[in-house]
């Protein structure tokens, strides 16, 4: 078997004394789209806060390309290559667009290149490039999550998640932030995404997981989760 | 009211200015930590009163001109203010789940350790009133007929051009970017790649190294004794709520303001109550502006 890009076993995790994740265990192998599914409160968030080391774990491993990253500082995981875009786009507001693409790039690894990067980062989203000099907060929203996206490329990473990048998205801008995530994936970039747009996202992802009360409770190819009846009846309203 | 006589008036205003910008320079480090991290340093002042005595000393029992003690006060200061955030106040960081410290509890922090200084520091060199002198010749510069201070021009100049430098710097460096990305967002911050205790350890360390700086410039026109910290650090405190928290050029116009209404009315009432006219004029300016002069609404 191929290795796998990331990959989760029995992953723990929670706050005080609320269990939230209760054993998760998922892959995404090079060159994927994966989707993360589920309500809110079922620990998609604070998966990918484990992984990004935000929220320390209580049990499990996560290895990033075979090399535990698991207890790592936060910094040190997305020096290590695994970078989210969080939930609510975390932009730096007060400073400029450029400059929150630069932060983006601090990463010792990422740093050295940062030139390069920002040039594709622009290619990708031209409109951040046109209005470079501003500041992040006169962007509009979909802008904004362009701009988040953007801060993560910066990092160079070598598996990318996305936290629910469409949210408040006019459904315009939803079909470009789709486009540009086929983009992303043609960089080679494998995809970790959590979506509401299950729909849209399952018809572009590789593969699926679906998240229920900490656990993995359903997975399979995006189109066979498509099909599945308990699926559509709770996600889809079908 | 007595008839106020013009000359005095300048010369109590261009000393009020002169003032206020070390007032303002003195505040930047506190400006800087609380934009930062929103911890108030209550040993603000406690760290100015150590760069007097470094400089004090290294006088007395060394011989080193107090301007040139400057290359020791500043890395031993920034080494202080390192240790103090990494030893001191990141544990409580490190159990705070939220996005912030919780100011009552850093507060509380700070102000043990301002006491823990200042109270170290009475016993190692007693209630003594100290000073510092200066080799150099610096006679007032005349102002047309006004005298100016020499050793409170050089440390109003650098008040000025460290706050020039520090923005620049955080503009324009690697580092700097890292600063001002954690004040705004610690956590998008950490998952940007930035060790975020290493940028709190620096941030204190900087705005210690500041006050190493004042130290050394401070020394040889203020009485040094294990109290003068308070009163400065009080006076910080003002200067960057009324400048703006976090703001650096809010830093220097808080000091001022202050510095030039002290100055001021102490030629219409005694000193004391000047100082308590500024306080008023403190409440009085955050009623309109709550967030400070130069502070982002």
């Amino acid at each position: 078997m191929q290795q796998a890009a990331l990959e989760a076993i029995d992953l723990r995790a929670g706050y005080g004394d609320v269990r939230v994740l209760d054993g998760v265990s998922l892959r995404l192998d090079p060159g994927e789209i994966v989707a993360l599914i589920g309500a809110n409160g079922a620990g998609k968030t604070t998966l990918l806060r484990t992984v990004s080391g935000l929220v320390r774990a209580r049990g499990g491993s996560v290895s990033l390309y075979g090399a535990r990253i698991d207890g790592l500082a936060p910094h040190r995981v997305a020096e290590a290559g695994f970078v989210q875009s969080p939930e609510g786009k975390q932009l730096f507001l007060g400073m400029s667009i450029q400059e929150n693409l630069l932060v983006g790039a601090h990463n010792r690894r990422a740093y050295a290149r940062r030139r390069t990067t920002i040039d594709e980062v622009y290619g990708l989203f031209p409109i951040l490039a046109e209005r470079r000099d501003k500041a992040a907060s006169t962007l509009s929203g979909g802008q904004q999550q362009m701009l988040a996206v953007g801060r993560a490329l910066m990092a160079r990473p070598r598996v990318l998640a996305l936290d629910e990048p469409s949210l408040g998205l006019a459904p315009i801008m939803v079909d470009r932030l789709f486009e540009a995530i086929r983009a992303v994936r043609r960089l080679d970039i494998p995809i970790l995404v959590i979506e509401q747009n299950v729909f849209q996202v399952l018809s572009m992802a590789d593969r699926g997981y679906v998240l229920e009360n900490g656990r993995v409770t359903l997975s399979g190819s995006g189109r066979d989760l498509i099909e599945n009846e308990h699926l559509r009846a709770t996600y889809l309203g079908l | 009211m007595a008839p106020m006589d013009p000359l005095i008036l300048s010369f109590a205003l261009v000393n009020g200015l002169l003032i206020g910008g070390i007032y303002g320079g003195v505040a930047l480090g506190l400006s800087l930590i609380f934009g930062v991290m929103r911890v108030v340093n209550f040993a603000h002042g406690s760290l100015l009163m150590l760069a007097l005595y470094a400089t004090f000393w290294l006088q007395a029992l060394a011989g080193i001109e107090p301007y040139a003690s400057i290359v020791v006060t500043v890395p031993l200061l920034f080494a202080l203010g390192f240790l103090i955030q990494s030893v001191i106040i990141a544990p409580l960081i490190r159990r705070e789940s939220a996005l912030v410290v919780e100011p009552l509890s850093a507060l509380l922090l700070t102000a043990g350790v301002y006491l823990v200084i200042d109270n170290l520091a009475l016993m190692a060199f007693g209630p003594d009133v100290r000073s510092a002198t200066t080799g150099f010749a610096l006679e007032p510069l005349m102002l047309g007929p006004i005298p100016v201070n020499m050793q409170r021009l050089i440390a109003f100049s650098a008040a000025i051009l460290s706050a020039i430098l520090l923005s620049a710097w955080l503009r324009g460096t690697r580092m700097g970017r890292a600063i001002r990305a954690t004040a705004q967002n610690r956590d998008a911050a950490a998952l940007s790649g930035i060790d975020v205790p290493l940028v709190y350890a620096v941030t204190f360390g900087i705005g210690a190294a500041l006050l190493g700086l004042f130290g050394s410039l401070l020394a040889t026109f203020i009485p040094i004794t294990p109290q003068v910290g308070l009163s400065f650090g009080i006076r910080s405190f003002i200067v960057v709520v009324l400048g703006g928290i976090g703001s650096i050029p809010g830093s220097i116009v808080g000091g001022l303001v202050i510095g030039v209404f002290e100055a001021l009315a102490s030629q219409f009432v005694p000193a004391t109550s000047a100082a308590i006219l500024s306080l008023g004029l403190f409440v009085l300016i955050l009623l309109v502006r709550p967030s400070g002069l130069m502070g982002r609404a």
